[in-house]
Order: structure tokens, then sequence, then C-alpha cells
């Protein structure tokens, strides 16, 4: 399970392995993300992002290794399509925060520009609405780690801009964050870190600016002409 | 007189004996079904969510009971409650209580098979929200229940719709007692055999009422529901 952990690295994992039906699907993972950073998680489809976001955010078992991370209450995940339940905006975003009162519920309504969304059935708005509607049910209690699991896939221009002015809002307020995209303008744009993953296994870790201009590994080149 | 006009005629006159197997019918059934699906909700909800000791067994033994005909249901809880049975001092055989456990025990199982598919279904779609929110089980389960309402009324419905038209079971239970135990379908079967066609047609067309009526009801609470979770 998750353990306590020092204050350089918000999260650790050492020699982390995950097995589902005879496939390795990370393999002697090791990591370390800087704690305050924004660290994007890049790779193949397949390579095993979401797989390594879930096992260290505590919701996919592992099969080995050790993760060293925040407590549980303080971790929050965002999932490529937003999971909701079939109730109104705010309903929903209470049930993922029960601990806000009315008018904290309105100010992250507000924040996130979804004040007249409120009562609307949260599976009726649009996918801009739903993903910014998860993300605020994700801030709201003020993480210290958040996982984005391609928060911004499938979103028109606007809706990207938006959510990325939010994940900025909030890794300013001091919220290290883990992010997967396949959108390498929007990777440069927002990471100061880069986890390069391929086949389950950790290939890069570096910053984010000497990744994009000089990548080490011959797959990651690879990966970055296509990306 | 027509067998059809006499028919029409003891409903429009509100015939006493009519009304009392009728209003006996609809206690019975709604009762049975009320009470396995307070009963088989929780458990399809659980089932559903949860991988624990004995689940296989209990979602083998609901299937086994989904599809067993119901006079066989009927003899195994006449031998239970007999009077040389275990429960025989309990002295409800050929009471309404009888037929109601008979119901009860059929209708349980559509409740656990239906919920727990639906549940199942709700359940893999939120399973990632629940874990990453670490729900407690408990909130699980009732979160699962008050998100499938609209689905939870077509398995109400479809249990009701199993009670209502039951005859075996109860025949054997009820013992088709006039002025107590007599039901619905028991009746249109001892007064078609009598030839008194006319009361079993006015208790049938009774029945297609009633399943028309669930029907409707059932359509216009699905359509209410659907416009309240917009403004939820």
């Amino acid at each position: 399970m998750i353990e306590n952990n020092n204050n350089s690295f918000i999260i650790k994992a050492n020699n982390l392995t995950v097995t589902r039906g005879g496939k390795r699907l990370l393999d002697a993972v090791d990591l370390a993300v800087p704690t305050g950073s924004l660290t994007m998680l890049l790779g193949h489809n397949g390579a095993g992002k979401t797989v390594l976001l879930r096992t260290l955010h505590g919701v996919f078992a592992k099969d080995g290794g050790t993760i060293s991370g925040p407590p549980e209450t303080h971790q929050k995940m965002v999932f490529q399509k937003p999971i909701l339940l079939r109730r109104s905006a705010q309903n929903h975003f209470k049930f993922t925060c029960p601990e806000l009162d009315q008018a904290q519920t309105s100010a992250w309504f507000a924040h996130a520009n979804l004040s007249p969304q409120m009562e609307v059935n949260a599976q009726r708005l649009s996918g801009g609405e739903q993903q910014k509607l998860a993300l605020i049910g994700a801030l709201a209690s003020q993480p210290s780690l958040l996982f984005l699991d391609e928060p911004t896939a499938h979103l028109d221009y606007e809706s990207t801009t938006a959510i990325e002015a939010m994940i900025r809002d909030a890794h300013a307020n001091g919220t290290s964050i883990i992010m997967t995209t396949h959108n390498r303008a929007q990777a440069e744009r927002l990471a100061q870190h880069v986890l390069f993953i391929h086949a389950g296994k950790i290939l890069e870790s570096r910053a984010s600016s000497t990744f994009f201009a000089t990548p080490n590994h011959p797959i990651a080149k690879q990966f970055l002409t296509h990306l | 007189m027509h067998p059809l006009k006499l028919a029409f005629t003891m409903l429009a006159s509100l015939d006493p004996e009519l009304m009392g197997i009728i209003s006996l019918s609809l206690s019975v059934s709604f009762t049975a079904v009320f009470a396995a699906l307070l009963i088989g909700l929780p458990i399809g909800a659980l089932l559903s969510s949860y991988r624990f000791p004995g689940r296989l067994a209990i979602i083998t033994i609901s299937n086994t009971f989904l599809g067993m005909p119901p006079v066989v249901v009927g003899l195994f809880i006449y031998v239970l409650i007999s009077r040389a049975g275990p429960f025989g001092w309990l002295g409800i055989l050929y009471t309404s209580y009888a037929m109601m456990l008979a119901q009860f025990v059929l209708v349980l199982p559509i409740s656990i098979a239906l919920s727990r598919q639906i549940f199942e279904s709700l359940n893999n779609e939120y399973e990632p929200l629940f874990a990453s929110l670490r729900t407690p089980k408990l909130e699980r389960v009732m979160v699962l229940i008050t998100e499938s309402r609209v689905a939870l009324v077509t398995i109400a419905l479809a249990c009701f719709g199993r009670a209502i038209s039951e005859v075996g079971a109860v025949m054997i239970v009820g013992g088709n007692i006039r002025h107590s135990t007599r039901v619905m379908t028991t009746a249109i079967g001892l007064e078609t055999s009598k030839g008194e066609l006319a009361t079993a047609m006015a208790l049938g067309i009774v029945l297609l009422g009633i399943a028309l009526s669930v029907n409707v009801a059932s359509q216009f609470i699905r359509s209410k529901f659907e416009k309240s979770t917009i403004n939820d």
C-alpha cells in the first residue's frame, strides 16, 4: 500500500510490477516525481500510461514493488472519460466533495464557468463541461497530488484551453500533477518534467525542456517525431 | 346472457365477492413484491459489487429458482409450513400469509437476478470513481440503488407481473378457500372448471386491466424520472 514520503518527491515507485492475464503491463518501474512539479507521462497507446497512473493512485492492484506517496485522501484522479453519476452536476460534485458547503460548491462552479449548469444532469453536459466538472470535483479537496489521464482528449480548442488554465491554477496553488497526453504542443506548454514509458518500462525521466530538445532513447526520439 | 356481457355487468355492479377476490390478489402480490424488492435489491447490489465466499453459490441458487416451476415452489413451502413440517407451528398454511410467502419465494430470484445485472453494469462504470474516492462499501450499494431507480421500476413491474399471474403455488399453499384465500388466478381456474365463464372472464378482464395499468404507470414513472433527472 501507499506509505509516507519524504519532501523532495511527492511520489516514488520502486520495482513496480503489474501483470494481468500473463501480460506484463508494468515492468519493474522505478520513478520519482518531484514535489510541486507538473509531470507529463508520455508514451504510445498501450505503453502503460493509464495502468501506471491508476497503480500509483492505488486503484489498480500492483503485483510487486513499492509505492511511497501522499495519503490516499490527499490524492485525486481525473479519468480520460469523466465518470459522472446520473444526477445533477452539483449533486455529483457534492458526492465527490461531501465536506464542502453550498457556498463553496457555488464558488467552484463559478471557477469553472459552470454556474448555469449546476442543476443540469451531469450526463447531459457537453464533453468539455463534463471534464471541467470532474476536474473541480478533484481539485476542490485541494489534493497534494493530482493524476490526470488525458483530460483534454477529444475536446475542442476552447474546452482544452479552459481546462489547461484550471490545471495551471491548481499547479500554481501547490498541487503536484502527473498527467498523460498525446498532444505534443500541450505537453510542451504544461510540462516541467517528463516520464517516457514504453512497453511498461520507464525509458526516460528528465526535465521537459531537455527531453523535447534532445531525447536520449531511440524509441523516445521516434515517438516525438510522430507526436 | 353472453358470458362476456355478464362479466362486464358483474364488474360494473362491483360484485362483493369479485371485489374481495381482486382485493386479496392485489394485497398478496403487492406485499410479496415489496418484500422481495426490499431484500432482493440490496442482495443484487452486493453480488454485483463484491467478491466474497459463497457469492457464486448465491448466484447459482438464485438463478436456479428463477426457472423453478411454481408448483414445485408451492410443494416445497407446503412441506415446510404444513402441520408436520419444521415451520408448522406458525399455523399459516391455507392463509394469505402462505400465499405471500410463495409469491415472495417466486419473485425474490427475479429481483436478485435482474438487479444484479443492472447493478453490475453500473458498478463497472462507476468502479474507478468509487475506488478513487475510496467510497465505503455501504455507500456504493446505496449509490447503485439510487442511480438505477428507473431500471428498478422495470424490475418491480416484472416481479409484480410474475406474482399476480401465479396460480400453482398459491393453489397448493392457499387452498383456494372462498372468502379466505381465493385469488384471481385460482378463482379463474375454479370457475372455468365449473363452467361459470362469466366470473372467470370478469376476473380475466381485471387481470388484463391490472397488467395494462401497471405498464401505463411504469411508463409514466419512467418518463417522470427521466425528466426529473434532468433537473435533479
